[in-house]
């Protein structure tokens, strides 16, 4: 037979139950979106804010992408290339904000690099340059997103 | 499905001499992020992209893409070449599951 006793015990583990669930949903998105601040830093050892920008690099992507699984991206630097030594992609809101780096060398002739990545949301797409003296330049497009591609 | 890590490159048929030619390549490949859940099961679609693409001309290392979750799927590469005469072009690509592969194309330079 039940008592009202038993009916209590049920309810306080019903309630528990109720209580843990949300914390254990938490548990599993607790990866945290890295910070574009964060990415450059552990990419190129600087902040946003130390980075010049700078019109010899031309990135050439479109203003409005209808999907964010599929943006075009092309990076062009009025430089020659025996003075750069890697072309870095960020896109600030995605998750891991850093999407690749190229290293170059003198037999590519021309600072050029293109490729399709992925943008979450409407995000500024940058590439920065990293000269072989240490110097870093950047160019930057901003990229709107009306459907997001990273899941 | 198409087989993960086929890949089709593209350089121009004939390249004159000291002239830059683009070469493009794509690589069939999922580039999971790891971030994505299956809609069915709920769990987490394991991680799964293209790590790193080299691209060797006779030998010699002319560029290296480090590439990651960032990177489209299927992805689309292409880079700028210069080079003194014919020769054999190397593309070395690997991801995060241990998958290498290797594609060679020759350079005709007229």
């Amino acid at each position: 037979m039940i008592t009202r006793r038993d009916l209590f015990k049920v309810a306080g583990v019903g309630a528990v139950t109720l209580l843990a669930a949300p914390g254990a949903v938490r548990v599993t998105h607790a990866r945290k979106k890295i910070s574009i601040d964060d990415s450059m830093k552990e990419h190129l050892g600087v902040t946003l804010s130390q980075v010049k920008t700078s019109n010899l690099i031309n990135v050439k992507a479109p203003t409005i992408a209808e999907s964010g699984a599929n943006v075009p991206v092309q990076v062009k630097a009025n430089i020659p290339v025996d003075q750069v030594q890697s072309v870095t992609i960020f896109a600030d809101n995605n998750f891991n904000p850093w999407v690749t780096t190229v290293d170059f060398s003198p037999t590519n002739g021309e600072v050029f690099f293109a490729t399709r990545i992925k943008l979450a949301k409407t995000s500024p797409v940058r590439a920065v340059v990293k000269m072989k003296d240490g110097s870093l330049l950047m160019g930057v497009k901003e990229v709107k997103v009306t459907v997001g591609g990273c899941g | 499905m198409a087989t993960i890590g086929r890949a089709i490159v593209r350089v121009p048929r004939k390249v004159r001499k000291g002239q830059a030619f683009k070469v493009q390549m794509v690589i069939t490949h999922p580039m999971e992020t790891g971030l994505r859940k299956d809609k069915k099961t709920g769990k987490i679609i394991p991680k799964h992209v293209i790590t790193k693409v080299e691209f060797l001309f006779n030998g010699q290392k002319v560029t290296t893409i480090h590439s990651g979750p960032g990177i489209s799927k299927n992805p689309y590469f292409a880079i700028m070449m210069k080079v003194g005469g014919s020769g054999n072009l190397v593309i070395k690509y690997e991801d995060n599951k241990g998958g290498k592969w290797e594609k060679k194309v020759k350079v005709n330079v007229a």
